[in-house]
């Protein structure tokens, strides 16, 4: 029973130690949860970045980047992110044709309904994988932008 | 006869029991948990998108695995290395690793063809697949392994704090 509570104790310890090492390193780092508070990019290591609200604006707003809708086409009907072309992942195949005309250095800013969603992420990896160059992936998605008013379209 | 199943069982045991044995599977444990924990650290967000890709947990739910699961590796490999805590490190670990087992099992039975995020979070890199469970049913082996023994052998940090 003594060496139960001991080992109980131990791991307490190591996961407490666990905890404040990555909180500790990701606030220094600026990545993780603080990355998304201080509105930074944060690099994935690979082509893909997650970004955030106040990242998604800016890049509407200077027009450097194609927004695209990864969610079923009708959702994307009911409301978008203005501007945004729907691609979603049963469509990736269908819409090769289009994707041929953008230039591959394009910046795209991909997202979903939320940030429960994962048709985001997987639609990057497959543009990812069609060397797509600049792909961020907003995750806050349409709920968050709807939520703070920015421009919408409807179809 | 019974003599000869005594001395069989006693081999057996003293095998199991063996400290070069057990200092080689606590080094092989340790070394591939600070390894793995390596590239995590360095990237916490990519870890994410690992962890985001099997579909089991939301994006909160994944920071927050990705900020504290890759130091918990690399205090539990350093501790099997060392000698601190080994058995709350085995604990850990053993359960960290059925619980990746179990991710690439599920991953595996929805169809997904993802990265497993162990070791390189690079999206291109190690697919998951019946190696992987392989790979990971041996190093649960090893982790109960060290839980069933009493003796493990050499640590280190006494011979630090022997020095001082």
């Amino acid at each position: 029973m003594k060496a139960q509570k001991k080992v109980l104790l131990e791991i307490t310890v190591i996961i407490a130690a666990a905890a404040v090492f990555g909180f500790v390193y990701t606030f220094i780092t600026n990545q993780g949860f603080f990355a998304e508070k201080d509105g930074h990019d944060t690099s994935t290591g690979s082509n893909l970045e997650m970004i955030s609200l106040e990242n998604a604006k800016e890049l509407f707003d200077s027009q450097e980047a194609l927004f695209i809708d990864s969610r079923h086409n009708f959702d994307y009907n009911r409301g978008h992110i203005h501007g945004a072309i729907n691609i979603g992942l049963d469509s990736i195949k269908t819409a090769g044709a289009v994707l041929e005309t953008i230039p591959k250095e394009k910046i795209f800013v991909i997202y979903c309904d939320g940030v429960e969603c994962n048709s985001s992420i997987e639609l990057a990896a497959e543009l990812n994988g069609l060397n797509f160059k600049n792909i961020k992936i907003f995750f806050g998605g349409w709920q968050e932008w709807k939520k703070n008013n920015y421009p919408i379209d409807y179809q | 006869m019974e003599k000869e199943q005594l001395s069989h069982r006693l081999s057996v045991k003293s095998i199991l029991t063996n400290t070069v044995l057990i200092f080689f599977i606590r080094l092989t444990l340790g070394v591939i948990f600070v390894i793995s924990s390596l590239d995590k650290i360095a990237d916490p967000d990519a870890f994410t998108l690992s962890i985001l890709n099997y579909k089991v947990i939301g994006f909160g739910l994944a920071t927050a695995t990705a900020t504290i699961l890759p130091p918990l590796e690399l205090i539990c490999g350093l501790g099997l290395i060392l000698g601190i805590y080994p058995r709350s490190s085995a604990f850990l670990i053993t359960a960290m690793l059925v619980i990746f087992t179990i991710m690439v099992i599920s991953a595996l039975i929805r169809g997904l063809d993802i990265s497993c995020g162990c070791f390189s979070q690079n999206p291109d890199a190690e697919k998951i697949g019946y190696l992987k469970i392989l790979e990971n049913s041996g190093m649960i082996i090893m982790g109960i392994w060290l839980l069933c023994i009493r003796d493990y052998g050499v640590a280190f940090i006494r011979l630090f704090r022997q020095k001082k």
